[in-house]
């Protein structure tokens, strides 16, 4: 996947936990490699709270969604909405999973059955409380970034790139807080 | 310029500040409202006016008074909202106009944020004006400015058709300098022109009609046209459905021909060339069979024999967004090659949208049903508040403004339950003001909740005239909800704070025997408009025996375990399970604890 510059990455979690932030922090770090890319996000009703899904097509040159079956990266933020998704994964596909529920009004699941879900997709995974390595990292809102790190070795995008894309689009006080995030999340993605 | 990461919406006002609009007028609505957003953004730098109007029918004829007097202006919605601005649209087409006129209507196939799917093309062939419909967030972008010169060129307004997937969707943009022109503003006395008496009407319907076959002839050469030739096989595709049908086309080198159309009315004679040696023709678009219906005219005009295939044959679906996944089984049926296998999507709990941990509405409906009870009927509206539906607490969603006046109606026999229609702060200025008005003249025995969090928050906080802010930043008098009320005539005004349930409750059954229109204005920022540092609560777990009263509240804050109430981490600290909270168990968090 890394040779021609296409890498399709889906990226889950729910409203409020920074999915359209890593989202365009993808597409600019393609913009500063020259490389096409397409998206698709939810907007609207489906954040309070909802479910939130990114498409990011590296190398993409037609539609914004990526096709079932065909994603080759997953980053999710929470365990219930990476599973939700995991049928977009190609075989062999790379799954980066926070194991740390996000509980909703009325559901209770458990967290291991659900990651099991992912892992019959898939057995290239890294799974672990990321939350709460990212508030040991500097805070919890920095979670988005940290999973980024982690997932960055495996797309074809160039580190300096992520770095200058995280530079572009966080606010500028908050830009020393991601840098040390991603760089956290991509030691432990090696 | 170079390239850029955009969202869909901000590419369109790109391309609307490139096409020069000098005033620019929408009211927010998903998928539409972040293109108003960059333009608010860019108004600064080109000069040009941005306005939340109140609602799109005012948008709408801001935006033709801006055409009138010879400048450029763009008017922003989604699909719905071109029903309110309907009748301003449908006689504007009659007079005509002067500066380019660009209508940009967002649809919503699938309705993800929306009450209904509509097809707002039909609303183009219903106007008889031209409608562009871009395939990619690039094309968005040009057609943004073509539309201008087009307008011009036709003395029509122009729609440009987007969808959520364009909208919402991202895209690598070439970015071109924006040269702004600011004109004179002269408007022309032309009564025959733009005075629209039968007499007038009459000959400007003439007029329109014969533009028709001018516009037809323009847009055959329209520059987003594209066309593959291939086998017997034929595609004609619009919309974002051409990305899907190019990606499979490449994948699996499928011969089939392929033709994509970009404006309506369609170019006739390129269809018609297209159609000459096929035997089957597939059409793939969004919405309705818009252009299926006028594939098969054209067929049987030109004497095609092609097998026409899509919609309407049940081919393909009738209601919904396209995915790849749909269009893949579809073009490899008409190629004769096998099905990809069906996906195996696992069965998960939905994560449905919920109010905000400390949403003021959860404590406006929490009051609401203490008082008038689970019975009573409560006509809704379209805001956040629309997801009181989780709590029993709307029982009707049709349009904006429809709450009160469905109340009115229900009233006017109903006489067991008490009527209270629910409707934002927003949406009242939008279009429940004129309900109210009538309820009053027409005495109408209901209570009318205004849930007053003092922004548009559903869209994304945009101001509005209860909130003494503009689009552009500007600071002007808000308009006072309660003497606005009051001189609409209604017989009692009270206001509550969601966040004080006993004292509102007591103030709320006063009114609740009374007779006639009892307004409640139930007024607190929303939690993201006043940002504040907050202290949340928490449950004392020695004293809470867990009765389950705060868990009624239906914040998502709360959860339940082991037999007791827990508030999480995400409460905002509004207080209102530690007011009702009959044990005191729930409490404010000192430092460290």
């Amino acid at each position: 996947m890394g040779n021609n510059k296409k890498c399709d990455i889906i990226i889950a979690g729910v409203g409020g936990q920074g999915v359209l932030l890593c989202s365009d922090i993808l597409g600019e770090a393609c913009i500063i490699e020259g490389i096409p890319v397409k998206g698709a996000e939810v907007h609207g009703m489906s954040q309070r709270g909802g479910s939130v899904e990114a498409h990011v097509r590296i190398g993409g040159i037609h539609g914004p969604r990526i096709p079932v079956g065909r994603a080759d990266i997953l980053i999710a933020m929470e365990p219930l909405e990476g599973a939700r998704f995991s049928y977009y994964l190609n075989d062999g596909a790379f799954a980066v999973v926070n194991t740390a529920a996000v509980p909703f009004l009325g559901q209770s699941y458990q967290v291991n059955e659900i990651l099991d879900i992912i892992r019959n997709k898939t057995s290239n995974l890294i799974t672990g409380d990321f939350s709460k390595a990212a508030i040991e990292t500097g805070s919890l809102k920095t979670l988005n970034i940290f999973m980024l790190g982690i997932a960055s070795g495996k797309t074809p995008l160039q580190k300096e790139s992520f770095l200058a894309a995280i530079k572009k689009s966080v606010k500028e006080k908050f830009v020393e807080m991601n840098l040390e995030a991603f760089k956290s999340g991509t030691d432990m993605g090696k | 310029m170079g390239k850029k990461y955009l969202l869909g919406n901000d590419a369109i006002a790109y391309g609307i500040a490139e096409g020069g609009a000098e005033g620019i007028f929408a009211y927010p609505g998903t998928p539409s409202s972040e293109i108003t957003h960059k333009l608010i953004e860019l108004s600064g730098k080109y000069g040009f006016y941005t306005e939340w109007s109140i609602n799109e029918k005012v948008a709408y004829e801001n935006a033709y008074g801006v055409s009138l007097s010879g400048k450029r202006a763009a008017v922003i919605m989604k699909h719905v909202g071109l029903n309110v601005a309907s009748d301003a649209f449908m006689t504007s087409a009659y007079t005509g106009i002067v500066g380019g006129l660009v209508i940009i209507v967002a649809d919503d196939p699938f309705a993800h944020s929306s009450q209904n799917e509509q097809d707002s093309r039909r609303y183009a062939l219903f106007g008889k004006i031209p409608c562009l419909e871009p395939s990619s967030i690039q094309e968005a972008k040009e057609m943004a400015v073509f539309a201008f010169s087009f307008s011009e060129k036709t003395g029509l307004p122009v729609m440009v058709r987007s969808v959520t997937r364009i909208s919402h969707g991202k895209s690598d943009v070439s970015m071109k300098e924006i040269n702004f022109v600011h004109r004179k503003s002269s408007f022309e006395k032309n009564p025959a022109k733009f005075v629209m008496v039968p007499a007038n009407a009459r000959k400007a319907l003439k007029a329109l009609n014969e533009k028709q076959e001018c516009m037809r002839k323009e847009l055959e050469e329209i520059p987003f046209c594209c066309e593959e030739e291939g086998n017997e096989t034929g595609v004609i595709v619009s919309g974002i459905s051409y990305q899907y049908v190019k990606e499979i086309k490449e994948k699996d080198n499928l011969p089939f021909a392929l033709l994509k159309i970009s404006s309506y009315p369609v170019p006739e004679n390129r269809i018609s060339r297209f159609l000459k040696g096929k035997k089957k023709i597939a059409v793939f678009e969004e919405g309705d069979p818009v252009l299926e219906e006028i594939v098969y005219i054209i067929a049987k005009k030109s004497g095609s024999v092609a097998a026409i295939t899509g919609k309407m044959d049940k081919f393909l679906p009738m209601e919904g967004e396209y995915s790849i996944e749909t269009v893949e089984a579809s073009l490899k049926k008409i190629s004769n090659k096998p099905l990809p296998s069906e996906p195996v999507i696992p069965v998960l709990p939905v994560r449905a949208p919920v109010l905000c941990p400390g949403c003021s509405h959860l404590g406006s409906f929490y009051i609401l049903k203490k008082v008038f009870g689970k019975d009573a009927i409560y006509p809704g509206d379209i805001g956040c508040y629309t997801l009181g539906i989780q709590l029993g607490m709307i029982d009707t969603c049709l349009c904006m403004g429809a709450g009160i006046n469905t109340g009115s109606g229900i009233s006017r026999f109903e006489k067991e339950k008490p009527v209270v229609s629910i409707i934002g702060d927003s949406t009242f200025f939008h279009s429940g003001i004129t309900g109210l008005i009538n309820a009053c003249y027409n005495r109408s025995n209901q209570v009318i909740a205004i849930l007053d969090n003092r922004t548009t928050a559903m869209t994304g906080h945009q101001p509005h005239p209860g909130t003494g802010e503009t689009a552009m930043g500007g600071k002007n008098a808000y308009i006072d909800l309660e003497k606005l009320v009051a001189a609409c005539g209604a017989d009692r005004v009270v206001t509550i704070d969601p966040y004080r349930i006993k004292d509102s409750v007591e103030k709320l059954e006063k009114i609740k025997e009374e007779k006639g229109v009892r307004v409640i204005i139930s007024r607190r920022s929303c939690i993201f408009v006043e940002k504040k540092s907050v202290t949340p609560f928490y449950v004392d777990t020695a004293k809470c025996t867990g009765c389950r009263l705060c868990m009624q509240i239906k914040c998502p804050a709360i959860t339940f375990g082991e037999g007791k109430a827990k508030i999480t981490r995400q409460c905002n600290g509004c207080g209102i399970c530690a007011e009702i909270c009959p044990l005191g168990s729930i409490r404010k968090k000192n430092n460290g604890q």
